[in-house]
């Protein structure tokens, strides 16, 4: 059945996440759960106290932590479902292998490896679905989600022949309320998060942060010099003499 | 059809490292005949025309693209969707999940 556009305008903000969850889970034929091995486990615990049958999926990029690997399993164990690993396509990582090395990130950026990585096997798990929903929150980036709402039309996965619905059933949620979640419904968690780490990714593009340091600190910031390099903002421009 | 291809130079004078890489790609391509100009975006000159054009448009990063055509005036901040969309070149499929993983900062989530 899905949501209609009125349907996607009237659940942006109005849904706790759990009631949420149930609804896309009614509603949507084709509804999975995308795990990326950290916080978003809470969706999991939420999906799974519903009593319903819930498809997750997270991506296996290679270069993940070896304590994500084992937390993946960890959740699968707990909650007795099903994960499906999605690996990027051998081809694809090969050839960038070979011709640049396995470190090409740190010179060239990370979006061409997580091209291969992530979105490549991410879009072809998407063409399968109705809905996938995510652990995004607001707070994860002041300057890129601070508009991310409840529910919205994935723009950049459907395509003309393909509506696909994006939900993000943690939007309003702050970090303190998912770790109040997780303590209060004793889910289980990445111990990277007892070394630091706070937003988990690659191995190679994550890193601890600091007390009172913002968690996208510990991901790919060693690229900000590039972002300065090709801003076009008033601010990089140097007076005239 | 008419495009602008805006680059952006630095205080050392070299363009920056988007926009030289798509400009090696628009001419490894062939697709660099069909750009019809190139405007720079001088560091060094805030009222440079490319500058002028970043402002006027609210892009923010360089490389953008200036498309006029019959129906009207688009902007195109992404390279790829500039092949796909006006040049009806052909995009592999790891160079446009690079190009969506760079336009989408919020995919980070992963």
């Amino acid at each position: 059945m899905g949501f209609s556009a009125a349907d996607i305008t009237e659940l942006a903000t109005a849904r706790d996440p759990a009631s949420l969850i149930q609804l896309a889970l009614e509603r949507f034929d084709h509804v999975a759960i995308s795990f990326s091995g950290a916080e978003d486990v809470v969706l999991i615990d939420m999906a799974t106290r519903l009593g319903r049958d819930v498809e997750v999926f997270t991506l296996d990029t290679g270069r993940l932590h070896p304590e994500t690997y084992r937390f993946v399993d960890k959740v699968r164990d707990r909650y007795g479902i099903r994960i499906e690993v999605l690996s990027p396509e051998a081809a694809a990582v090969e050839k960038l292998v070979r011709d640049k090395g396995l470190f090409s990130f740190y010179q060239d950026g990370h979006a061409e490896c997580c091209g291969i990585r992530k979105v490549m096997p991410l879009k072809r798990k998407l063409a399968t679905l109705d809905a996938w929903i995510t652990g995004q929150r607001k707070d994860q980036s002041p300057s890129t989600r601070a508009a991310i709402p409840m529910i919205q039309e994935d723009l950049t996965f459907s395509t003309p022949s393909h509506r696909l619905v994006k939900l993000n059933p943690l939007a309003n949620w702050s970090s303190a309320d998912v770790w109040g979640y997780i303590r209060v419904h004793d889910v289980p968690y990445n111990e990277l998060h007892t070394k630091g780490f706070v937003s988990i990714g690659c191995e190679p593009c994550t890193r601890p942060v600091l007390p009172n340091q913002h968690e996208r600190e510990g991901r790919w910031w060693w690229e900000e010099a590039t972002i300065k390099e090709c801003g076009l903002h008033p601010t990089t421009t140097k007076a005239k003499p | 059809m008419h495009i602008t291809f805006v680059k952006k130079i630095k205080a050392d004078g070299n363009p920056c490292r988007k926009c030289a890489e798509v400009e090696a790609r628009l001419e490894a391509s062939g697709a660099m005949a069909r750009i019809d100009r190139v405007v720079l975006a001088d560091e060094r000159d805030p009222d440079s025309e490319g500058m002028k054009l970043a402002a006027e448009f609210g892009v923010d990063a360089a490389p953008f693209f200036i498309v006029n055509a019959d129906s009207g005036r688009t902007i195109y901040t992404s390279y790829v969707k500039l092949l796909k969309e006006v040049l009806l070149t052909p995009v592999s499929e790891d160079e446009e999940a690079k190009d969506i993983v760079a336009h989408n900062d919020n995919l980070d989530f992963l």
